[in-house]
């Protein structure tokens, strides 16, 4: 699998619960990149993993999984699928629960055995894998239902909500791990409430909104598709209200807010603005201290495209 | 497939182990046996031995101990995983899902048939300690054809339960429903109505009339309900020959029809807890 090549590919994919529709005409797709779900709670994106997981079929349209339909065999012998539900075999340990689903990939008992041990060690939990999964932590419940997911070698990787009930710590240890994931040709699907740390692990995100697809690509991409909307700018600096009166001669500000301690400043197009910015800095008594976007976030281009 | 299932029968048993009802069978056997002994105790002179055993074997093994000891464990086994969603990692396996819900019923069949067996057995020790009851010397005969027909019995009722499992939100309720509701019902309508065949008790009470030809006193204890002419055993076929209208072939076909409803309903596509209603 090249990175040229979609390993999940949403084509023209429309989901219809009777009367309702959760998902309408939604076309992407996931290379060997991480690609970030974002959308409101309902909109259809758990309808859009389970499509892509071939535990739903869709009413129109095709969901492929590295060429072949998700629902087939070949397609799940290829797919790796962390839920977002905290349910695992509780009176197994956590190797004992991975080796158990890698027995139905054509694993033999020992082989089985074997590489649930070291996937799990890889995800940290080379201690704890022998106890009972009903003993475990959130984390560690976590990492076994990745385990889960990993074992077998997919391809491609949907990730819903993993960072549900993890600490700090636990978090941006698992975000090391998805990032890792296209370096060794995996694709991954992640979904997330948490749009800071989907942004931090994401190279592209996926937009759903009341089962359409609003938007797909990279954020700053999607930013800059939005002209009207003005982006916002915190600029810190000695001198704040004769800044102020500078920035709000120039062509592209639209307005300049003064704040307790920094400017707000908002920009219609950026041509040249941030050229004649650091020639400013250079010159300006006491200095500039800190030009901080406000709103270049995946939070705030979702707010824009929800709007 | 074939490997798929034996797996899954494993696992499927392996996970029976940590079910609660399974803790106490054994205290529920060593009851059997106590209370076996304490009744034949106080039936002295009143009844035959082999008399006792049949009608208790038959009333407290073949209609309540096996029935819904199988029902539950068969439902637990499907139903829980749909219902807690862990049958979501099963789903996602490149296995189809009727060898996964074939494995789950051989597994609870055969926990259920040696939970039916070792009842018998104890049902029997807690009789036969007592061998001035038995007016012909103590046999051990019955045993062997009560674990037959509770075993027979084990297979169907866990097939039922893996229909009700897979096409019922409320599976036990239904299984509930199919055990006092339908079973009764057809064993109180003339053997003509042609009911019989969709219950499970009918072919198993045929197994007994074949195998123990009862007396008319034991055969109208088993089954009080009965008309006498569907007692009589002369015209029925043989339990275990594979032609129509055997006891043998009735089960295999109820068993056939149950698993296939069942796995028709498990393998659909989108079957998900919340959709089955």
């Amino acid at each position: 699998m090249t990175d040229g090549e979609a390993i999940l590919e949403f084509d023209g994919v429309t989901k219809w619960y009777g009367s309702v529709a959760a998902l309408l005409d939604v076309s992407f797709d996931v290379r060997t990149d991480v690609v970030g779900l974002v959308g409101k709670n309902g909109v259809g994106k758990s309808t859009l993993m389970k499509l892509a997981v071939g535990l739903l079929a869709p009413s129109q349209g095709e969901v492929r999984v590295c060429g072949r339909p998700a629902q087939s065999l070949d397609a799940r012998a290829q797919i790796g699928f962390c839920p977002d539900f905290d349910r695992l075999y509780e009176p197994l340990s956590g190797v004992e629960f991975v080796a158990w689903m890698l027995r139905y990939h054509g694993f033999g008992r020992a082989q089985a055995r074997r590489r649930a041990e070291e996937v799990l060690a890889e995800l940290g939990l080379a201690e704890n894998m022998h106890r009972r999964i009903r003993e475990y932590s959130t984390g560690m419940r976590q990492r076994v239902r990745l385990g889960q997911a990993l074992a077998h070698g997919p391809s491609f990787v949907l990730l819903d909500e993993p960072m549900t009930g993890l600490d700090p710590v636990a978090r941006a240890e698992l975000s090391e791990q998805i990032r890792e994931l296209p370096r060794r040709g995996v694709g991954v699907l992640v979904s997330s409430h948490v749009l800071h740390e989907l942004e931090a692990v994401a190279d592209r995100v996926v937009l759903v909104h009341q089962g359409r697809l609003l938007a797909q690509g990279r954020i700053g991409e999607l930013r800059d598709r939005m002209p009207d909307r003005p982006h916002r700018l915190r600029l810190r600096a000695a001198e704040l209200r004769s800044l102020a009166a500078e920035l709000a001669q120039w062509a592209p500000v639209e307005g300049v807010a003064v704040r307790e301690d920094a400017l707000e400043v908002s920009l219609l197009g950026q041509r040249d603005f941030y050229d004649r910015l650091t020639a400013l800095a250079a010159g300006w008594p006491g200095g500039l201290h800190e030009i901080a976007p406000l709103d270049d976030d995946l939070a705030a281009v979702f707010g824009y495209l929800v709007e | 497939m074939f490997a798929t299932a034996i797996e899954s029968a494993r696992q499927t048993l392996w996970m029976l182990r940590y079910r609660r009802v399974l803790w106490i069978v054994p205290v529920a056997l060593v009851l059997l046996f106590v209370f076996a002994f304490v009744v034949s105790g106080r039936a002295r002179g009143s009844v035959d031995g082999l008399h006792l055993y049949c009608v208790m074997a038959w009333w407290g093994l073949g209609t309540v101990l096996v029935p819904w000891t199988t029902l539950y464990l068969g439902v637990q086994a499907v139903h829980g995983e749909l219902e807690d969603r862990t049958s979501q990692y099963l789903f996602l396996r490149p296995v189809r899902r009727v060898p996964l819900l074939l494995g789950k019923w051989l597994a609870v069949s055969l926990v259920s048939a040696l939970i039916g067996c070792a009842g018998a057995v104890a049902l029997f020790l807690g009789i036969g300690a007592r061998p001035d009851l038995w007016l012909d010397g103590v046999e051990a005969g019955p045993v062997a054809t009560y674990a037959l027909v509770l075993g027979l019995g084990a297979f169907a009722y866990a097939a039922a339960a893996s229909f009700f499992a897979a096409t019922f939100r409320r599976p036990l309720a239904w299984a509930a429903f199919f055990v006092v509701g339908v079973q009764m019902l057809a064993a109180n309508l003339p053997v003509s109505a042609g009911m019989r065949r969709l219950t499970i008790t009918d072919p198993l009470r045929r197994v007994l009339l074949d195998q123990l030809e009862p007396s008319d006193r034991l055969a109208a204890d088993l089954w009080p309900a009965e008309r006498p002419e569907a007692r009589e055993v002369d015209d029925l076929p043989s339990s275990f020959t594979l032609e129509a209208g055997s006891p043998l072939v009735d089960l295999m076909l109820f068993v056939a029809v149950c698993l296939a409803f069942a796995c028709w309903r498990y393998a659909a596509t989108e079957y998900e807890s919340r959709s089955r209603d």
